[in-house]
């Protein structure tokens, strides 16, 4: 019986919580203007950036802005297959 | 001079005439000299909330033609002295206003009336430019759902942009149910969201729907709790310090309902 109220209880708190942590997401998003063009725009200068130095999976890069407490963090997750092969650079 | 109140929302169906319907029934009903302009060209509803779809003859439209008088163009409201209505052409679109029109005839009005309040549109476009050009306050309305407490804020930010600083929200269909077994925001979370001052809570009530199929705004029915909040909404405009109260499920019986099903688990 615990259990089952405790379950009622979590299902409960649920749908409210996640409605307002979304909300605040989308809204710091919408607030300082981030839409899908500069966010494409900027995944193609940091993949341009990190292929100087490693051999990178296209397919698998994920990138996204997450909230976390008070602010924002960029998340990316750029698989790395191998280091490039490259000369020291010249000046 | 009175004030213009532009009524707005981003997003569509989440209340805006009803709103702008019920306000403006009961500031008249306060003794107060009001007309209520239904912004939204083209696709005209606030007559039709108003039940004043009939006695329509001339719109804003044809004041901007010059084809008629602004006072003459206004439909007096039979139930309520001091009641108007200024309603939308259906057959134009609204791009065929300008927002220096629509402030003209704000301007105008508020010289003779105490307050004009424009149901905005959905949307952030022209029609929602055109509405909110002359307004000097604004009643933002939102749902406790997600989209809508998303767009009221892009709407916040637009108004802050225009100018129009003074800004109150409604948080329109709240279910005290919802609110109390958590599926729900509660005003105080979309206040934390949105940060701007709340003006008022309207509950859920199948009374709007009745009202609005008879074309009898619910703040003439002293039963309704939607009509109810509306009347303390227009107090509180008229600066009357109106508690808002704290919604409970079902008021008392509700309340014994949820104690009966407690000792039953």
């Amino acid at each position: 019986m615990l259990k089952q109220l405790m379950r009622l209880f979590r299902r409960n708190q649920g749908s409210k919580d996640f409605a307002k942590s979304r909300l605040q997401l989308i809204l710091v998003q919408d607030r300082i203007g981030i839409d899908e063009q500069l966010m494409r725009a900027l995944q193609m200068d940091i993949t341009a950036l990190l292929s100087r130095y490693f051999e990178l999976e296209q397919d698998g890069i994920e990138m996204e802005l997450q909230r976390e407490g008070q602010s924002m963090a960029l998340v990316a997750n750029i698989p790395v297959s191998s280091l490039k092969n490259r000369r020291p650079l010249q000046a | 001079m009175g004030k213009v109140i532009v009524v707005t929302s981003g997003k569509g169906g989440v209340g805006k005439s009803t709103s702008t319907a019920n306000l403006g029934t009961a500031l008249a009903l306060m003794n107060q000299r009001v007309v209520v302009i239904d912004a939204d060209i083209g696709l005209r509803n606030l007559d039709v909330i108003m039940g004043l779809e009939s006695r329509v003859v001339y719109t804003s439209m044809d004041v901007i033609e010059g084809a008629c008088d602004l006072e003459k163009a206004l439909v007096k409201d039979r139930r309520t002295k001091d009641l108007h209505l200024l309603a939308a052409s259906q057959k134009n679109n609204k791009n065929d206003i300008q927002p220096e029109q629509m402030k003209k005839i704000c301007l105008e009005l508020k010289v003779e009336y105490d307050y004009v309040l424009v149901d905005s549109p959905a949307g952030i476009e022209q029609g929602f430019r055109n509405a909110a050009a002359g307004a000097d306050v604004a009643i933002i309305v939102t749902t406790p759902e997600v989209a809508s407490v998303r767009d009221a804020d892009r709407i916040i930010g637009l108004l802050m942009n225009m100018n129009i600083g003074d800004m109150g929200l409604i948080i329109n269909r709240l279910s005290p149910k919802m609110v109390e077994s958590g599926d729900m925001m509660d005003p105080d979370d979309i206040i934390d969201i949105l940060s701007i001052d709340l003006i008022g809570v309207i509950p859920e009530d199948k009374e709007i729907v009745v009202s609005t199929n008879r074309g009898l705004p619910a703040t003439y029915n002293h039963q309704s709790s939607a009509g109810q909040a509306y009347r303390r909404i227009a107090k509180r405009i008229e600066g009357e310090d109106v508690q808002i109260p704290e919604f409970r499920a079902g008021g008392w019986f509700g309340n014994l309902f949820k104690f009966k099903v407690f000792k039953g688990i």
